[in-house]
Formats: structure tokens, sequence, C-alpha cells
């Protein structure tokens, strides 16, 4: 039964590894939803997870910590938020230069937290469930926020599809101008969107320092926050699609220490590219097939400026 | 009160000049005080900065050695921006041109002429690496920004993979490095210093580019696609054809980039080819608006930062990752304050409501 107990073990890490992916894909898809494309998510992510590791390491709670995490990424969001939405800058600038922030700010403020441990999320078993052999241990063995993650998507996705704040968010997105006309504040909604998003990815960081990695290290999100925005795109914008992509891309992300470990001979540094280059390949394959019915909101990307008549 | 966003009719010429300065001095500003939080004095940090760059030969030099580079990788961005492309991948695109030069240097060389082939080869790969971002885009619309980033990390962690395995050196212990180049394929040095012939280069091909994109017909049409797409179709201008050959242009110069890091300043290669020299590439286009000979001028801003952020670490243990911040810092100051020559500011109290 050596294989089903390796199987297993993948499984459970792949939900362990794919959760910071999933809180930071569905929080770039509710900012996407509204118009507003947030390159920034490496830069949001990283902040939020030594925000977040600091927080814990202090209080020694690391509940405080993953709230201190979300609560950073909603700043830095705010300050994407500010540019893109109130001074209508280039959206596509403003979120690379938040990457090169967020690296920069975590690599000389968390320069005295490498090494040090902070209190993480412990595991908590469900009850009965996580009796269940094998699936047991895959499954029902996580830390709260990997439910709390599994929770979120039907929750998002009834936001988005059946109330009427989900609606207003997709008219913001597809149609900015129509949104306006019928009295919908455009630059609200944007708002909102952004910094709930930001308040996602933030916690996805923290996820990953205190529940995934358990230390925190310069760049630890190590191109996390791309694979997310390649995430999104490969959903469709649709969280209940977001959430396989997570898995499937946690799965990946774990494989490499599990085929070593597991004595394969297969080089670590060569395994590392695996997961960029099955990224690329995802999007060209979400792209192409997508290409007529494509998902991306209209007016992904443009700022919206009242027209006005002299 | 309703904050009120009104287009301007008409920009004062200073503020073109104004914005810029004061985005530089409020960077200086805002890092300052974060340098003031971890307990270093500012001043002395910034004065130790400046002495380093400009106080001795080494520091001159050692100016010019890290702003090349910086000029290659402006280039690399801003070429394609022009076309309204973002490549977000020069720093890939540099490791692949490093991997390409290497690999000459230390397996093929015909000792008499393995600089020009290490040359010829790492533009080559850097063109490939462009290559792969540009086409998706072309054919299949891909999203440039994302596809030059993520093949920034295969690029990056190919080079780890060689020089952990197949191409680590025999006499580097446990560095992630290959053996030392033979003396053939060294880049010349002068002034007994680290100027290496590469800067003179880099320089060159700025002013060469200025005179592709201001005094060609295909600088011409790179700039049409960029400022109107649809005006560049109904003018039978291939806007395929420029997306391509504009990320390959930009990967040609930053894979050389790479040639000129491993054969001028490290004589092997090695992990971290690179401090992030591709990204840095991105604030310089920007700061300079697509025009090469600013590029030059962006670059030494930044070559500074680098030569004094080195200094900053030597001597008060400050990380370089204030590089970083100093980056973003001044380019978002600078996109923000563009809004105010876009836009004037009113505020409007309620009686105005329309």
């Amino acid at each position: 039964m050596l294989e089903s107990e390796f199987i297993a073990s993948l499984i459970a890490a792949s939900m362990r590894a794919g959760t910071p992916l999933l809180f930071a894909t569905l929080g770039e898809i509710i900012t996407e939803r509204s118009g507003v494309l947030n390159l920034g998510l490496e830069g949001v992510m990283i902040t939020g997870a030594m925000v977040g590791f600091y927080f814990s390491y202090v209080t020694g709670n690391p509940w405080i910590g993953i709230l201190a995490g979300g609560f950073a990424g909603l700043l830095l969001a705010m300050v994407h938020a500010f540019f893109t939405v109130t001074l209508k800058v280039d959206q596509a600038v403003t979120g690379l230069m938040l990457v090169l922030f967020g690296l920069g700010i975590t690599g000389f403020l968390g320069r005295g937290l490498v090494g040090e441990v902070a209190s993480y999320l412990q595991p908590v078993k469900l009850p009965l469930l996580s009796e269940i052999p094998y699936i047991g241990t895959a499954v029902f063995s996580h830390d709260p926020l990997v439910y709390i993650g599994i929770l979120i998507v039907p929750l998002l996705w009834f936001f988005m599809n059946k109330t009427r704040y989900g609606m207003e968010l997709y008219a913001v997105g597809e149609n900015p101008e129509a949104a306006d006309t019928v009295g919908i504040s455009v630059d609200r909604i944007r708002f909102i969107a952004v910094l709930t998003g930001g308040f996602l990815v933030g916690i996805a960081g923290a996820h990953l320092s205190l529940a995934y990695a358990k230390v925190w290290t310069d760049g630890l999100t190590a191109g996390r926050g791309w694979i997310c925005l390649a995430l999104v795109i490969f959903s469709g914008w649709m969280p209940q699609r977001a959430i396989f992509g997570a898995y499937l891309f946690g799965g990946l992300d774990v494989l490499s220490f599990k085929l070593q470990a597991a004595g394969l001979g297969v080089s670590y540094h060569f395994m590392r590219m695996v997961p960029y280059i099955f990224t690329i390949l995802v999007l060209l394959f979400s792209v192409i097939r997508e290409r007529e019915k494509f998902g991306a909101p209209s007016a992904l990307g443009k700022p919206y400026i009242r027209e006005q008549k002299y | 009160m309703r904050i009120k966003v009104e287009r301007r009719l008409e920009t004062p010429k200073f503020i073109y000049i104004l914005i810029p300065l004061a985005s530089i001095i409020a960077s200086l500003i805002f890092v300052g005080i974060l340098l003031f939080l971890i307990g270093v004095n500012p001043i002395d940090a910034y004065s130790t900065m400046i002495y380093r760059a400009f106080g001795t030969k080494f520091g001159v030099t050692e100016l010019f050695v890290k702003t090349a580079p910086i000029i290659l990788t402006g280039l690399a961005v801003s070429i394609p921006l022009r076309a309204g492309l973002w490549n977000i991948g020069a720093e890939g695109q540099l490791y692949m041109g490093a991997f390409a030069a290497s690999f000459i240097a230390l397996y093929l060389s015909p000792p008499p002429v393995v600089l020009p082939f290490m040359v010829i080869m790492a533009v080559l790969a850097g063109m490939m690496w462009a290559s792969i971002p540009g086409v998706l885009k072309a054919k299949f619309e891909l999203n440039e920004i994302i596809s030059t980033l993520l093949l920034n990390y295969v690029a990056i962690y190919w080079v780890e993979y060689l020089v952990y395995g197949p191409m680590k050196g025999k006499e580097v212990y446990n560095f992630p490095y290959s053996d030392l180049f033979s003396d053939y394929a060294i880049l010349p040095r002068f002034f007994g210093t680290r100027f290496h012939a590469g800067v003179i280069v880099a320089f060159i091909l700025a002013i060469a580019i200025y005179i592709l994109i201001t005094r060609t017909s295909y600088g011409f049409a790179v700039k049409i696609v960029g400022a109107n797409p649809k005006a560049a179709e109904y003018a039978g201008i291939s806007r395929k054809k420029i997306i391509i050959s504009t990320m390959i242009l930009g990967g040609a110069i930053a894979g050389f980039a790479g040639m000129m890091e491993v054969s001028g300043l490290h004589m092997r290669l090695r992990a971290a080819v690179s401090p992030g020299y591709g990204y840095t590439g991105i604030p310089v286009a920007l700061l300079a608006r697509g025009n090469p000979l600013f590029v030059i001028m962006a670059a030494f801003l930044f070559g500074l930062l680098y030569v004094g952020g080195s200094a900053m670490q030597t001597t008060y243990g400050i990380p370089v990752a204030v590089v970083d911040v100093f980056q973003a810092l001044v380019v978002l100051f600078i996109i923000g304050g563009d809004f105010f020559t876009r836009y004037r500011i009113s505020f409007v109290f309620r009686e105005a409501s329309a």
C-alpha cells in the first residue's frame, strides 16, 4: 500500500501548497472582474507573507499574523487603487512597480526575520472524517485556512452570480459607461474590488509563510504571484475553476520535492523550472481554446474616465 | 464636496522637468525615512553613496561598469515599449545570453576568435528567448507581460541548474560557479580597473538604436504600431511583424548584456549573474520615455544606485533590496505626477452638482 500512501501525501501536500495560490487567484479574480488589472500580485503576496510572519512572530498568535498579512495586502492594493482608479494611471506600470516595491521592502525590512521561528497554523484533524484511511490524511487533516479557502469558492460564486453587488461588479468590468449611466459608481466599486482582492492576496502570502513554508526567506513567493495571474486566465475569471488550477499547481510545486525524496535522481534545480514552463503551456492552451468566447472582462485594464463636454 | 478632474488643454513646459526631479527627491526622502527607521543616518548613508561613486577612480569606473548593463536592459525594454509591448523578460534574456557565451567559452573555444563567437551566440540566445513571447503574442494574443516574466524564472533556474550541476567548476568548492574562462574569452579591461570594452559597446549601441528608431522607416513603423495600431494597419504595416521583431531586437541586446557580464566582469558563469538589471530596465525605459539617449541618462541614475547600494551594504549592512524600493518609488511618483500634466484637479462643492 506504499503507493496509496504516496498518493495520499501528495494530495495533502497539493492542497496545502495550492491554498496560497487559491486565495491569491480568487483575490485577483475579484479585482479583474471590476476591470482593474493588478499585476502587482507577486509584490502584494510577499508583503503579506512578511508582515504576517512578523506579527505572528511578535504576538505568538498565527491568526493575528494571517489578519495582519491580509491588511498589508489591502494597504498595497490601496496604493494600486489610488493610482489606477483615482488618478487613472496606467495599470500595468503601477502593478509592475508594486512588484518591485514589495520585493524590495520585504528584503529590506524582513532581513531580521530570516532564520527566526514564528508560531504557525496548526493542522486541525476533522473529527471522524480524518479517521478514514488515506482519504483522512489526504483531505481532512489540514490547517483551517485550507478549509476556509474551499468554503470561499462557492460563496464567491454565489456573490458574483446571484447577488446585486455581484452584478454591479460584473457591469463595471464589462461596460463601465453603461454602469455609470444607470447610476452605479464605477470608481467606488473598482476601489472596493481592488481592496478586497488585495486582502485575499495578502492572506495568501501569510498562509505561505505561516502554514506552508513556516519560515520567512527573502523572495519567499518565488514567482507564485505570476503563476496566479496565469491561473486567473486559466480559470476564465470563474472562482469554481480557480480551485482546480490552484491545487493542480500546488501539486506541481510539491512534486519536485516528493520525487527527490523518492530518490529518483531528478535534479532539484531542474525541477524548479517545470512549474513555470507548465504555466506558459497552460496559459497558451487556455488562450487558444477560448479564443472566441474569451472570458476576460471587456473593460479589463482600461481606466474609466467619464466623458467631458466642453 | 467632490473632486473634479478635468483634462488640461495645455501643459506648461516646466512640468516635464519638474516632475522627474521632484520624484527623485521625494523617493530619496522616503528611502531616507526607511533608513532612519532601521537606525541608519540617511545623510551619512547618502554621502557615502555619492563619495563611493564619484570620490575615487575605482568608484567612477564602477559607475560605468554598473551603468552599461542597465543601458542595455533599458534599451531591451524601450524598443518593444515603443510598439506598445512590455518586455519584462530582459532579465531572462540576459541569463540566456550569459549561458550561451559561457558555453562557448568553456567548451567550444577555438582560442583567438572566441570573443566574437561568444557575442554572436549570446545575441542569438537572447533573440531566441525573446522570440517565444513575441510569437505567442503575435499569433495568439498571449499576454507578453506574464509570458516574458515566467520565462525569466525558467532562464534563471536553468543557469542555476547548470552551475550546481553539469557546468559546475572543478575548483570552486561549494560555490555555484563554473570554471574561470580562458584569457581569450575575457573582454579587455582598461585603467587597471574593471572598466571593460563592453561598456563602450553599450554606449555605441544606445546611439545606434537611437538612429534606428528615429531615422529609419522601421523606427517609424514601430512608432505607428505603438501609437495607433489601426492607423498602422491602414498604412500596410504588419503589426505582427513589428511585435515579433521589436521583441527579438530587445532580446538580442539583453543577450549581449549577459555576455558582457560573464566575459567582462565575472569571467565565469555563476548563479545570480545579474542583480536584477533586467527589471531595472523597466523604470529606465519609463523615465526615458522610450528615447535611447535618455536611456543612457536614466541608466546612470540607477547605476549610481547600484554602486551606492553596494557601498551602503558593505558600510551599514543595508540590504541592496533598498535599490528596488527606490526604483519603484521613483516610477510611482513620476506616473502619479504625470497625472498632473494631463489633468487639472479642482475641488467642487455641493452647489456645483449637475
